[in-house]
């Protein structure tokens, strides 16, 4: 059972998911159970196949689930996606106010504010642009500029960095830690990434594949800002590795 | 001494439009010397073009009026059975209804409608309103899963999710679906004034051909060709080049 914080945005206490394949009931995700206290930030890895895609959509309730619960704490989840998932006929600073949008913000106030957010991520210069004329890394930081425009109390990452080159994730890891500090937003970030991972999260959720599973939950409790090249550091990404190891 | 020259990144795409645009211009050139070449032969001399072009403005009149329906019809239904959660119960209805045979119901626009306009026009609709709902329809269900959760997540749901949403998603489909649509409406309108004798371009090469007079069907179809050469290049090519470059991934 997982831990339930009072203040916990999320909680999931023996979620399982099935899904058809070929006639065949296949189980996506079978007893899931944790909790992301509010502020913090949470990352999930595993092997291809653990389902950790269609948890998010659980958590997001896109998906049905075939038994447990699943307790939403939180009233306005964000999203950035692998893709980037850009609406491509809107320009970068229409993307970003998008939800302000659907929220009936009037196009003052939204435009403003959004032109606020792309400042924030350092892509004001492109805000009249299409993502079509947009790198990787600014595509995904529009993408991060268009979640924290709504003003989430929950942000979903899915594998936010696996798209970009080593130079432009770093830079994007940095900012978006400096957001996470600034807004305490709770974050949980789906990421291959060992040293991501451990840099970023409070608790590295391990999972397993065939059926998605929990295999194994990982406080990181080292002090923030995190030495990237300390032994500690070091300590921690090697136990994570092993942990994967042995799952994979 | 070793000088690089810095080549622009888009060389390759604007020799490759160039080709396309010049070849576009080689064909139009080809037909328009043709007709030149038949004209200053004598070959037209018995031909009364005020009657051609009365007989081709009747039926592009019908044809603009017929795709104008067909596009709201179209795109509204398309648009509305995407959006619900029945649209794979909706595909085969709609492809049935698509392959019946139109020109088989004919008789039937005639019993409603009469030898009229009216019954060329909605005939034509029956037509060109299938291939641009279906484009519409396949661009909507095959919409990339990240792209339909984004709409979601950030507040796209009900009638504004099919304004802001699922509207701009399908604007390439729907331009293709229109030059389709279009396409078939030609042979629609053209082939409903051949069976029911309207006025139009279709009666005309059928009273044309019944006179013997072969050389007035030759000229129509050079000019319906200039009309399609000339809405492709001053509407299509523009609005499919903005679509996929906008569009592109």
């Amino acid at each position: 059972m997982p831990n339930n914080p009072p203040d916990a945005k999320l909680v999931l206490s023996r979620v399982s998911a099935r899904f058809t394949d070929d006639k065949r009931d296949v189980y996506a995700l079978k007893d899931i159970s944790f909790s992301v206290p509010a502020g913090a930030f949470v990352s999930i890895t595993g092997p291809s196949g653990a389902g950790k895609s269609t948890l998010m959509r659980i958590i997001l309730g896109f998906m049905e689930h075939e038994s447990g619960t699943v307790v939403r704490n939180f009233e306005r989840p964000a999203m950035v996606f692998q893709n980037y998932a850009l609406f491509p006929w809107l320009s970068a600073i229409d993307n970003v106010a998008f939800g302000l949008k659907m929220a009936g913000v009037p196009k003052e106030g939204r435009e403003r504010a959004a032109r606020e957010k792309l400042k924030e991520v350092g892509l004001e210069h492109v805000a009249d642009h299409y993502p079509s004329a947009l790198s990787g890394g600014q595509r995904q930081r529009v993408g991060l500029a268009r979640a924290l425009a709504i003003s989430p109390d929950l942000l979903i990452m899915d594998e936010p960095f696996s798209n970009l080159d080593t130079i432009t994730a770093e830079a994007l890891k940095a900012d978006l830690l400096k957001i996470w500090r600034a807004y305490g937003i709770t974050i949980l970030m789906v990421n291959h990434l060992i040293p991501d991972a451990i840099e970023l999260s409070d608790q590295v959720i391990v999972m397993g594949a065939h059926p998605g599973r929990i295999e194994k939950m990982l406080t990181v409790d080292l002090p923030r800002p995190r030495d990237t090249r300390s032994t500690p550091f070091f300590t921690r990404v090697d136990q994570l590795t092993e942990i994967i190891r042995s799952v994979s | 001494m070793i000088r690089s020259v810095a080549r622009p990144q888009s060389q390759a795409w604007h020799r490759t439009h160039t080709q396309r645009f010049r070849r576009t211009w080689l064909i139009m050139g080809g037909i328009l010397a043709a007709a030149l070449l038949l004209a200053a032969s004598g070959y037209f001399s018995g031909v009364s073009w005020v009657a051609l072009g009365d007989a081709i403005l009747r039926t592009t009149y019908r044809l603009m009026l017929a795709y104008a329906i067909a596009l709201v019809v179209g795109v509204a239904i398309a648009l509305v059975v995407g959006w619900s959660p029945f649209a794979d119960a909706f595909f085969p209805f709609f492809d049935i209804l698509q392959n019946l045979p139109s020109f088989a119901l004919i008789p039937l626009f005639i019993y409603f409608f009469g030898f009229t306009d009216m019954m060329i026009i909605l005939f034509a609709v029956s037509s060109i309103v299938w291939p641009i709902l279906f484009s519409v329809l396949t661009a909507i269900k095959s919409a990339h899963t990240d792209l339909n959760d984004a709409a979601s997540i950030f507040g796209a749901h009900g009638v504004r999710r099919i304004l802001y949403y699922l509207a701009p998603l399908s604007y390439p489909a729907m331009l293709t679906g229109s030059i389709v649509g279009i396409a078939i409406g030609w042979e629609s309108v053209i082939g409903a004034e051949i069976i029911s004798d309207v006025a139009g371009f279709g009666a005309f090469i059928k009273g044309a051909d019944v006179t013997g007079i072969s050389q007035a069907a030759v000229a129509g179809m050079l000019a319906i060709l200039i009309i399609v050469f000339i809405v492709n290049r001053v509407v299509w090519a523009p609005l499919l080049a903005g679509s996929s470059k906008r569009y592109a991934e």
